[in-house]
C-alpha cells in the first residue's frame, strides 16, 4: 500500500521542483533575514496561484494524506471537516467524513460541504477541480510534498492558513534538528550503495527528487539514483545491476518476495543477504517523524551504531 | 413509424437534463433547482452547485450527445455501413495522441490540451483522408476503414510509447482524458461546441437528402445526379469536425456515435433528415444520462463517461444482434 | 437520343481499349438493345454514358449536348439507369425508395410536390409493384426488388432509360414483362436502352440490336441483320443454330452442345 502511495504521489517533474525551489528561496529569504524587516513576500502553493494573507480557516477539507496529517499534527484536526480516501493516518483522521478522491475530486460533494480551505494534491488532473473551486469562491491551496523542503514549506503554508504559524514554525524545527542530529552522527560513517525498490512492473526506484532519497543521504547511505530527478524514476534492471547496490531497501512484503525471486538472486545485494525491509508507516511518507524515521533507517544501514 | 415521434422524444430529453441537475453527488431538491435557476433562494451552495457546476456539465453533456449522434448517422448513411462511428477516420487516435503529447510535455491547462486534441484529430483525419485518396480509393469505403484502422494503430502505438516512457502521472492523467468526462465543464466549453454544432448541423441538415441519395449505392447516386466522390468527402470533413470538436471538450467518449443512429433509423424509416434530428436528441439524452450515471453511482467518486456508455453498448450489441436474426 | 460517337475507353493498366472506337444511336421511340459476349463493354459503355469512366477519345452525348457538359443533375434529368445491381445499405420503404428517383427534380429542402407524388404512383403502376408499396426493400424478392427498381427509374420521370441486364433475377413470366414494359416505354416515345445477355428476348422486342465484341460494333442494325448464325457464333466462339418459329416471329437462337473427347 506504501508502494502503492509511492507511485500515486512522489512525482516530481522538473518544472515542479524549480517552483519549489523558488518557494524555498522565498520562504529562506523571509525566514533568515529577521534583523531588516521585509514585506512579507506573497506565498505561492504549487500550481502558481497565491496564497492570500494569513487567515484562520475553520472547515478545511483535506483531500491529501500527507497535509491530512500535517493538519492533525499541528493541531487543527478538528478543524478538518472532509478527507480524501487516501488519508488514513492519523488514526483520528479516519473518523473524519470521506468527501472524495484524491484524484478528480467531486466537487459538487466538496461545496455541499462548505468548506472555507480545500487542500489539493498538485497534480495535472486535479487543476480543473482547483479552478472550479476557486471560481464558486472556496480558497484552493494546491501542495505536492516530494522533498524534505516541500515537507517545511507545507507545514508553514498550512501553518499561515490556518493562522497556526507558531504550532507550524516550532514543528518544522523540531523536524529539522532531529534530522540534523542524525546527519551530524552519519555524517562520517562509509556510506554503501542504496536502492530503494518502489514497483516490479516497470521497475521503478526512488530518486533524487524524492524525500527517501534526502533521509538515506542524512541516515549514512547513497542512493544509486540519487542524480535522477523524479521521485520515482523508471530504471532498467540492467542499470541496476550495474550500479551494484550493496543494499536494497522495500518494504516487508517487498523484500521478502526479493530475497526468494530468481530474478534477483544475482544481484550482489540479495547475494549478500542484505535486502533490508524498513517500518512502511514510518517511511513511506513524510509526516512529522521524519526524525524517527532517519533513525530508523541510520540504524537498519548501519546496526549497532549509537544515535544520540 | 412514418413520423418519428417528435414530442415524446423532446419530453425524454428535457426529463433526464432536469433529472440531472437533481441528483449528484449530493441531491438537490426540485424547488431548489428551479430557484437556483431564476436566481431567487438563499441556498448559495445550491445555487452554486446547480449554477455553476451542473448546468454547464449537463448542457455540454447534452451537445456532445446530440453532435455524436449527429456525426455517427451521417458517417454510417456515408459509407453505407452501420457499424461506422464519430472516430472511425482517425479521430480519437488523433486526439488521444495530441493529448497525451501535450500532458506529456508538461502542458496542465485543460483548454490546451484541448487545443492539443483538436488538432491531433484534424492532422489524423486530414491523414487518412491522404492515405485513402494515395491508395486510389478516396470513395471507396474499404479503402477509408482500412485507412481508418492503420491510422488508429499508428496513434495506438505512439501513445504507448510516450505513456511508456513518461511518468505515471502522465499516464494516469492521459488515460483520464481519454475515457471521456465532462466533469470539468465551463460555459466556454458549451459555448465552442454549440456554435459547431450549430454550424456543421445546419450544413448537414442542408445535403442530408444527398445522404438518401448516398446510401442507395455510388452508382444509383450518381445517376439520380448527385457527385458521390464530393459528397461523400463533404460530410466526412463534417462529421469528423464535428467529432473532433466533442472530443477536444470531453475527451473520448464512445458508442454513442454507433448505437444512437440505429435506434434513430427505426424511428425515421431511415429517412436521412430525421434521423439525424432524431439521433441529436437521443443521442443527447444518452449522454446526458450516461452522465447521470457516471457521477452518482459510486458518488463521490465520479466513473469515465466513457466507461459508462461502453457498458451502454454491450447490451445494446445483443439487441441488435437478435434483431438481425 | 444518346448517341456514342467513336468511344474509346481504356482503364489503367489494361493492354487493350476496353471500347475502341463504338459508335452508334439509341433514338427516342425505340428499344435498343447492346448484346455481346462477356467483357464486349457493355458495361463500360453504360459507365461512360453516365460520366463514370473516363474518355480517350470520341463523345457521347444526350440529345445535343454531350454528357461531360452538362451538370450532373440535368443528366440525371434526362437519362435514368437502372444498374447491374443494387443493394441499399439501410432497408426503407418501397414508397420512400421509388420517391427517390424523383430526386433530381427537387430542391435541397423542399417537400414532394403534387407532380414527384403523381410521378411516384404512375411509376409504381407502370412498373406493377403498387402492391409492395409499404413494404421494406429488405423484404423484397429478386423478381420484385428489379421490378421496384425499374419503378424508380421510371419515376424520376426522364425521355431516356438506360438498363444494365434488367431481368437477371427475373423469371420468364416476369422476364416477358419486364420486355413488354420496355417496349410500351419505348413506342410511347421514349428512348429505351437495354444492355442484355437474353439474345431471344432482344431479338422479340428490340427496334434495334447492337453486338458488340471486344469493344466494337461488330453488327448494328433490326435483330433480323443482327442475329445471323455466323455472325454471332464467330462473336461468342461457341456453335449454334439460329432459327424462325412462326409463333414467336422472330429468329430465336439455340446454342448447340460441343462434342468433347473424354480426358485421358
Amino acid at each position: 500500500m506504501s508502494a502503492f502511495l509511492f507511485f500515486r504521489f512522489r512525482i516530481l517533474t522538473p518544472r515542479r521542483a524549480r517552483a519549489a525551489a523558488a518557494a524555498c528561496l522565498l520562504l529562506a529569504a523571509c525566514t533568515t533575514s529577521n534583523e531588516s524587516p521585509v514585506a512579507t513576500p506573497a506565498l505561492v502553493d504549487d500550481y502558481g496561484v497565491s496564497i492570500g494573507p494569513a487567515t484562520a480557516a475553520q472547515r478545511i477539507i483535506s483531500l491529501n494524506p500527507t497535509t491530512t496529517e500535517i493538519l492533525f499534527a499541528l493541531g487543527a484536526g478538528e478543524r478538518v471537516i472532509g478527507r480524501s480516501r487516501w488519508d488514513q493516518w492519523p488514526v483520528e483522521a479516519r473518523t473524519v467524513p470521506e468527501v472524495g478522491d484524491a484524484i478528480r475530486p467531486s466537487v459538487e460533494r466538496i461545496l455541499a460541504a462548505r468548506p472555507d480551505l480545500v487542500l489539493l494534491y498538485a497534480s495535472g488532473d486535479n487543476r480543473a477541480a482547483a479552478a472550479t473551486l476557486s471560481a464558486a469562491g472556496v480558497a484552493v491551496v494546491a501542495l505536492r510534498i516530494d522533498r524534505l523542503a516541500d515537507f517545511d514549506r507545507a507545514v508553514r503554508t498550512l501553518g499561515h492558513v490556518t493562522g497556526l504559524e507558531a504550532a507550524a514554525d516550532a514543528a518544522v524545527d523540531s523536524v529539522e534538528r532531529s534530522l540534523a542530529r542524525v546527519r551530524e552522527a552519519m555524517r562520517a560513517v562509509p556510506r554503501p550503495r542504496v536502492f530503494v525498490h518502489v514497483w516490479d512492473n516497470p521497475l521503478m526506484a526512488i530518486g533524487g527528487g524524492s524525500y527517501l532519497s534526502e533521509l538515506i543521504d542524512i541516515a549514512g547511505g547513497r542512493n544509486v539514483y540519487a542524480e535522477r530527478p523524479e521521485p520515482s524514476p523508471q530504471v532498467s534492471f540492467e542499470d541496476l545491476v550495474r550500479r551494484e547496490p550493496q543494499v536494497i531497501l522495500a518494504g516487508p512484503a517487498e523484500a521478502a518476495r526479493l530475497r526468494t525471486d530468481a530474478r534477483w538472486a544475482d544481484v550482489r545485494a540479495v547475494r549478500e543477504g542484505r535486502v533490508l525491509a524498513y517500518d512502511t508507516m514510518l517511511v513511506a511518507r513524510p509526516s512529522m517523524r521524519l526524525g524517527e524515521a532517519a533513525r530508523a533507517l541510520a540504524l537498519l544501514l548501519h546496526p549497532g551504531t549509537v544515535l544520540p | 413509424m412514418r413520423r418519428p415521434p417528435w414530442v415524446a422524444l423532446a419530453l425524454v430529453l428535457v426529463a433526464v437534463m432536469a433529472a440531472s441537475l437533481m441528483l449528484g453527488a449530493t441531491h438537490v431538491a426540485p424547488g431548489a433547482v428551479w430557484d437556483a435557476l431564476v436566481g431567487q433562494g438563499s441556498d448559495d451552495v445550491a445555487r452554486t452547485i446547480v449554477r455553476s457546476i451542473r448546468l454547464p456539465r449537463v448542457v455540454l453533456a447534452m451537445l456532445v450527445g446530440a453532435a455524436l449522434g449527429v456525426s455517427g448517422s451521417v458517417l454510417q448513411g456515408t459509407l453505407r455501413n452501420g457499424l461506422a462511428e464519430p472516430y472511425l477516420l482517425g479521430v480519437s487516435g488523433g486526439a488521444a495522441v495530441g493529448a497525451v503529447l501535450a500532458v506529456a510535455g508538461g502542458v496542465s491547462a485543460p483548454s490546451l490540451i484541448a487545443l492539443a486534441a483538436f488538432g491531433g484529430a484534424l492532422l489524423a483525419v486530414a491523414g487518412v483522408l491522404t492515405l485513402a485518396r494515395a491508395a486510389g480509393g478516396a470513395s471507396d469505403t474499404r479503402v477509408l476503414l482500412m485507412a481508418g484502422v492503420v491510422m488508429g494503430a499508428f496513434a495506438n502505438a505512439a501513445i504507448m510509447v510516450v505513456m511508456a516512457a513518461g511518468s505515471p502521472d502522465v499516464a494516469r492523467n492521459a488515460l483520464w482524458w481519454m475515457m471521456g468526462s465532462v466533469a470539468a465543464a465551463g460555459w466556454r466549453d458549451v459555448v465552442l461546441l454549440a456554435i459547431s454544432l450549430g454550424a456543421v448541423g445546419a450544413a448537414l441538415l442542408h445535403r442530408a437528402r444527398w445522404l438518401d441519395v448516398l446510401a442507395l449505392g455510388e452508382d444509383a447516386a450518381e445517376s439520380l445526379g448527385v457527385d458521390a466522390g464530393r459528397a461523400g468527402w463533404r460530410f466526412f470533413v463534417l462529421a469528423s469536425l464535428l467529432a473532433a470538436t466533442t472530443v477536444a471538450v470531453a475527451g473520448l467518449v464512445g458508442f454513442v456515435g454507433l448505437m444512437v443512429p440505429h435506434l434513430a433509423r427505426s424511428l425515421s424509416a431511415a429517412r436521412a433528415r430525421p434521423t439525424m434530428i432524431v439521433s441529436a436528441l437521443a443521442g443527447g439524452a444518452l449522454v446526458v444520462a450516461a452522465d447521470l450515471v457516471a457521477r452518482t453511482v459510486r458518488a463521490p467518486a465520479e466513473l469515465p463517461l466513457g466507461a459508462v456508455t461502453a457498458l451502454l453498448g454491450v447490451p445494446f450489441f445483443l439487441w441488435r444482434l437478435r434483431v438481425e436474426r | 437520343m444518346i448517341t456514342f460517337h467513336a468511344v474509346r475507353v481504356r482503364y489503367p493498366g489494361a493492354d487493350a481499349d476496353a471500347l475502341a472506337g463504338v459508335s452508334f444511336g439509341a433514338e427516342s421511340g425505340r428499344l435498343t438493345a447492346v448484346v455481346g459476349p462477356n467483357g464486349s463493354g457493355k458495361s463500360t459503355l453504360v459507365r461512360a454514358l453516365l460520366g463514370r469512366v473516363p474518355l480517350a477519345g470520341g463523345r457521347v452525348s444526350v440529345g445535343t449536348d454531350a454528357v461531360n457538359d452538362l451538370p450532373r443533375r440535368s443528366l440525371a434529368q434526362r437519362v435514368a439507369v437502372v444498374s447491374q445491381r443494387e443493394d441499399p445499405a439501410f432497408p426503407l420503404a418501397v414508397r420512400d425508395y421509388v420517391a427517390l428517383g424523383r430526386y433530381p427534380w427537387q430542391a435541397a429542402w423542399g417537400t414532394p410536390s403534387g407532380d414527384d407524388r403523381a410521378a411516384v404512383a404512375r411509376a409504381l403502376a407502370d412498373a406493377a409493384v403498387s402492391s409492395l408499396t409499404e413494404r421494406r426493400t429488405d423484404t423484397l424478392s429478386g423478381g420484385e426488388w428489379q421490378r421496384v427498381r425499374v419503378a424508380r427509374a421510371l419515376a424520376q420521370g426522364t425521355a431516356a432509360i438506360v438498363l444494365d441486364e434488367p431481368t437477371t433475377f427475373l423469371d420468364i413470366a416476369h422476364e416477358m414483362a419486364c420486355f413488354e414494359l420496355l417496349s410500351a416505354l419505348a413506342h410511347a416515345g421514349r428512348c429505351v436502352l437495354v444492355v442484355s445477355h437474353q439474345l431471344n428476348l432482344v431479338a422479340r422486342f428490340a427496334d434495334r440490336v447492337v453486338l458488340l465484341s471486344r469493344g466494337q460494333v461488330v453488327a448494328d442494325g433490326p435483330p433480323d441483320h443482327v442475329m445471323r448464325g455466323e455472325t454471332l457464333e464467330r462473336v461468342y466462339e461457341w456453335p449454334l443454330v439460329v432459327s424462325r418459329d412462326p409463333a414467336v416471329g422472330a429468329p430465336t437462337l439455340v446454342p448447340l452442345r460441343k462434342r468433347h473427347t473424354p480426358f485421358p
